[in-house]
């Protein structure tokens, strides 16, 4: 009935905190890298555009969770590098419970009726 | 299009016509336009553009095309401009704000010398006087009204840009604004002991009044300190 679509706006604006900081947690990494590493890991379901991506990082960034440094890249260019602060590793830790507790909640009731698409 | 594909050299041509630099501008001019977006927000999209044009030319799309795609996903420059007000609409006043204080700061010190400068001129009567004062505000102001003017007119935009490195992070800042009040203090504090020592009169500390004149642009570089743009604000740390 239903195809597998794009994940809907109100999912993509609440998982996009712990995404952030997921991929951050991994290494430092700059806006146009980052969107395509969610695109890669998602297979092209979660589709980030970059005025969306942005105002989050720099939300991120006002509130401690990570930060910015200006830096050259290997191709001579500069470009703004985000990396995750002390204070947003401890934020991480939570939002992984809280994501896994939802997700273990719907993974046991979804177990018994197994969803067919 | 048939005709087009027997002569590689042909498309080559057409491609290299387009002019990516162009483009680039026009983009850039736009994005300009918006009041919502800071300097460093363009300069960050900018250097975004770059890499999803770079990535489109990877995957053998022509200058166009990769252009046209790129900023297409970038977004339009009016959409960016909201979402980032959206995100933090305090952000462009602050640093607004600071741009506006650092002016006020400046001509503030600029005044304060010029009036340093014209006590010293002896007065002999009330039109002197007048005139000695007219002089002191006309000092002040036609430093700050022909750097306002040049730059408005985009004029020695290169020599400002280099001029805003004193303001890259909140160390150079203090430093750079407490020479400033310094040489206005120690400026002052001269003037004072010079007519002080002119008219025999020893009743006021003229160590003080460079105290107290000095009082109201440290509030003022306190509050400069405090709305410096985030993005200034960045403190080397990470390797």
């Amino acid at each position: 009935m239903y195809k597998t679509s794009m994940l809907a706006k109100d999912m993509v604006a609440a998982s996009a905190k712990p995404l952030l900081l997921s991929i951050l947690a991994e290494g430092e990494s700059y806006g146009y890298e980052i969107i395509q590493k969610v695109r890669e890991l998602s297979g092209g379901q979660i589709e980030w555009s970059d005025g969306m991506l942005y105002p989050v990082l720099h939300r991120l960034e006002r509130d401690g969770l990570i930060e910015s440094e200006w830096k050259e890249a290997d191709t001579g260019r500069q470009r703004k590098y985000y990396f995750i602060s002390t204070a947003g590793r401890k934020v991480l830790k939570t939002e992984r419970q809280q994501w896994l507790t939802v997700h273990n909640t719907l993974g046991k009731l979804w177990k018994h009726k197994p969803v067919t698409i | 299009m048939a005709d087009r594909s027997q002569h590689p050299g042909q498309i080559m041509e057409t491609q290299t016509r387009y002019d990516l630099n162009t483009a680039f501008e026009n983009w850039r001019a736009e994005l300009a336009a918006q009041p919502n977006l800071t300097a460093e927000v363009r300069r960050e999209l900018e250097t975004h553009l770059r890499d999803a044009i770079a990535g489109f030319q990877q995957r053998g799309l022509n200058d166009e095309e990769s252009f046209w795609l790129a900023r297409k996903r970038v977004g339009q420059p009016p959409q960016l401009g909201e979402e980032f007000a959206k995100a933090d609409p305090a952000a462009v006043w602050r640093e607004r704000l600071f741009w506006m204080w650092l002016a006020i700061f400046l001509s503030g010190t600029l005044g304060s010398l010029a009036s340093s400068v014209t006590i010293l001129i002896p007065i002999k009567n009330y039109t002197a006087g007048m005139a000695t004062q007219a002089t002191s505000i006309l000092l002040a102001s036609l430093i700050p009204i022909i750097i306002a003017v040049s730059l408005a007119r985009g004029k020695w935009l290169a020599l400002f840009s280099k001029m805003t490195r004193l303001v890259e992070n909140r160390l150079r800042l203090i430093i750079a604004a407490c020479i400033c009040v310094a040489l206005s203090s120690s400026v002052r504090i001269a003037a004072f002991a010079i007519i002080n020592a002119r008219y025999n009169d020893h009743s006021s500390s003229f160590i003080l009044q460079g105290f107290v004149s000095s009082i109201h642009p440290i509030i003022i570089l306190l509050l400069l300190a405090w709305l410096l743009p985030l993005q200034n604000q960045k403190i080397p740390k990470h390797a």
